[in-house]
């Protein structure tokens, strides 16, 4: 009897200090948040080291124009047909709407074929693009030391990580959206499939004269790795200050109603995209 | 070839039904327009819509003499490149306003619209460019 019992209380305190263990097997590991330290009075100093790419800086269009025939990605067999249908469609007057529903131009191609401004600006840890034409037109470059992330979360314009190597700034750029296009005009780019992968480094060529030197990895639609610089051009009279734009709005046009409210009513578009019709006042 | 066809158009056609009754607004290519031809027209602003990506201006113009004037439509550069290559303003012109355009007609001839190259307020003369292919330098005033 007083073995059984012995017994009976021995499993008993077994189960029992096993039973915090059993829990964790279950339940997941937590992983301690990262937190981003906030930003030291050195931090902020830093960034005067930094060279000096304020302003506003203006693509050169017609280095992209003449790039499309002196430059041209590496598509593989189905992309290069492809993208000689576009051409012919183009040349026809019937360009691809590769850019539809305001969304981003994305990355790499809002580098490769933006028409509009754009301003760098620097904070601790991190570098931000942004576009004029709204905020579709947005990159984050992370300078502080992070690594890409585990887990996939693709972006239009990827996820960008960066570092300083003297007044260049080195960036990787992976996880962008396989639907993203890779785009060599406004109406010739294909979507990159997925794994796509950019390096870049940036610099300024001249006082006013920036360089995106870009390495665009696509194994989907390219036979091997892209390279081509982009140009851009600074201006600081204030008139040419990024002012907001919202990509939608050329789909509007401002009324007023019967009830005297002011509001957006929907113009008329074909199907290349210019308007066709902008309804009476 | 038809499989190349069917996949841009099933490209084209998705972007058509994404965008819902916008066709939609975007970053496209002017090659609609004829670029081999270049037109002259005056006549009154209906409207301009001062709007990215694309400006738009409305205007009542008789193509040639005897004509009764009808609505045409000139399709040109975002705000922000007009102001750096052609010195424009959102109220450089307002309805009403005299104005001779210079532009690319659409290769739909009979559509009466086209891709801008200038603009003159006869007003005053004064010429208002609208060539993104302008000033392509730094340090502009």
């Amino acid at each position: 009897m007083k073995s059984a019992t012995i017994g009976f209380a021995a499993a008993a305190v077994i189960v029992v200090a096993m039973v915090p263990s059993i829990a964790c097997a279950q339940a997941p590991k937590k992983e301690p948040p990262v937190i981003n330290p906030p930003p030291t009075a050195q931090d902020w100093a830093d960034l005067a080291e930094l060279p000096d790419w304020s302003g506003v800086w203006n693509p050169k269009i017609t280095d992209q124009d003449a790039q499309v025939k002196t430059n041209p990605p590496p598509w593989n067999e189905a992309a290069a047909r492809k993208v000689a249908q576009m051409f012919a469609e183009e040349k026809a007057g019937r360009p691809t709407l590769i850019f539809a529903n305001c969304l981003p131009e994305a990355h790499p191609s809002w580098m490769l074929v933006t028409h509009n401004a754009m301003e760098i600006l620097f904070t601790p840890g991190r570098v931000t693009m942004l576009g004029e034409s709204d905020g579709n037109r947005l990159r984050r470059i992370y300078t502080d030391g992070r690594g890409h992330p585990q887990n996939s979360d693709p972006t239009f314009h990827g996820h960008s990580i960066g570092h300083w190597e003297g007044d260049t700034l080195v960036v990787d750029t992976v996880d962008i959206l396989p639907e993203a296009p890779l785009a060599v005009s406004e109406a010739v780019g294909l979507p990159n499939n997925g794994d796509m992968h950019v390096i870049e480094r940036i610099h300024l060529a001249d006082k006013d004269i920036l360089h995106d030197d870009l390495e665009i990895i696509a194994p989907h639609i390219l036979t091997k790795p892209w390279k081509t610089t982009r140009i851009f051009f600074r201006q600081r009279a204030r008139k040419f200050d990024i002012f907001e734009g919202v990509c939608a709005t050329g789909d509007l046009v401002e009324r007023v109603n019967a009830d005297g409210d002011h509001v957006f009513v929907p113009v008329q578009k074909s199907e290349w995209g210019n308007t066709t019709a902008v309804p009476a006042k | 070839m038809r499989q190349v066809l069917k996949s841009i158009g099933a490209f084209i056609a998705f972007a058509f039904v994404a965008g819902g009754i916008s066709q939609s607004a975007a970053h496209h290519s002017a090659s609609m327009f004829d670029f081999a031809k270049k037109q002259t027209i005056r006549g009154k602003v209906v409207e301009m819509r001062w709007v990215n990506p694309h400006v738009t201006i409305t205007i009542n113009a008789s193509a040639s003499s005897g004509e009764a004037p009808v609505e045409w439509l000139m399709e040109t550069t975002s705000p922000g490149n007009l102001t750096r290559v052609g010195g424009w303003r959102r109220d450089v012109i307002k309805p009403g306003d005299e104005i001779e355009v210079t532009f690319h007609p659409l290769r739909e001839a009979d559509k009466k619209s086209g891709l801008l190259r200038e603009m003159k307020l006869l007003s005053t003369g004064e010429v208002f460019p609208a060539n993104i292919r302008d000033q392509e330098k730094p340090g502009l005033e």
